[in-house]
């Protein structure tokens, strides 16, 4: 149980919120180039690191709007929100 | 409203709580991000939509739900004709923001259940099954919020000190309905 600030709505409960994974994973440019390894890399590998991490949420129980957030998997603190589209914050 | 079955049968009163459903009222669902369909939406229904989040405004007829940067919810403040699903509001806004691509409009009046709550234990009702803090909602009237209350989707609408309105989608409004009451007769 945690608070989100949400960039649209203000600070909600971690419950009004579902997860997107990692954040910032660009899409391969020629995605048919790529061989099976590669593009299983880019679909399915993920960091899941312990530490700070760039992740992607949804307040979906709320204004249903897509964001950026950069959280400590350890210890769940929020170090920013940010919209989508927008720069991330420097670690 | 034609062919439409009511999902709550009965006002219910409680010490300090009285819940009822408010029917047949109109709703849309607006949705635009163009500076253009803000002023069409203004010019067409004489009220603006608001843009801070969180908050409505109201006009004589109708009053407008901010629910996302890009969506509102437009309802009749009073209720509607039963015999026919066509409204005024819908068909100018149909003409003024659909046609011309500005925006999306759609009718949501059978999709959501507008129940109206009074008295002063309201917010110790929402209390006991929403994570929002309502202490900021409750002291500004006209404050809206989408949350989840016994973990359901709602949206409720400050209207006035003691009265505020809770929109659920229909499929889940007689269950809502009755885990009110539960509640409530507990409280």
């Amino acid at each position: 149980m945690f608070l989100i600030n949400c960039p649209f709505c203000g600070e909600r409960e971690q419950s009004e919120f579902k997860a997107g994974g990692e954040a910032h994973i660009v899409r391969p440019k020629q995605p048919t180039e790529l061989s099976d390894d590669e593009w299983a890399e880019y679909l399915f590998m993920r960091k899941n690191i312990k530490g700070v991490q760039f992740e992607r949420w949804n307040h979906i129980h709320g204004c249903r709007k897509w964001f950026n957030m950069v959280r400590d998997t350890s210890n769940d603190q929020i170090k920013a929100v940010y919209k989508m589209g927008e720069k991330p914050p420097v670690k | 409203m034609l062919n439409y079955n009511h999902t709550i049968k009965e006002e219910k009163s409680y010490q300090g709580l009285q819940l009822s459903e408010i029917k047949p009222v109109m709703k849309l669902i607006v949705r635009g991000k163009k500076r253009e369909f803000l002023s069409a939406i203004g010019k067409s229904l004489n009220m603006v939509l608001p843009t801070k989040a969180n908050t409505s405004t109201q006009s004589e007829k109708l009053t407008a739900l901010w629910l996302s940067p890009d969506e509102w919810m437009i309802f009749s403040n009073g209720v509607v004709n039963e015999n026919t699903n066509t409204y005024d509001t819908e068909t100018i806004l149909n003409k003024n923001i659909s046609k011309l691509d500005l925006g999306a409009v759609v009718d949501v009046t059978d999709q959501f259940v507008r129940i109206n709550l009074r008295g002063d234990k309201i917010y110790n009702l929402f209390q006991t099954g929403s994570p929002f803090n309502f202490n900021d909602f409750k002291s500004k009237i006209g404050s809206v919020t989408q949350t989840i209350l016994a973990k359901i989707d709602v949206i409720i609408h400050n209207q006035n000190k003691n009265e505020v309105n809770l929109f659920v989608r229909r499929s889940f409004s007689e269950h809502l309905f009755a885990w009110m009451n539960d509640s409530a007769s507990r409280l």
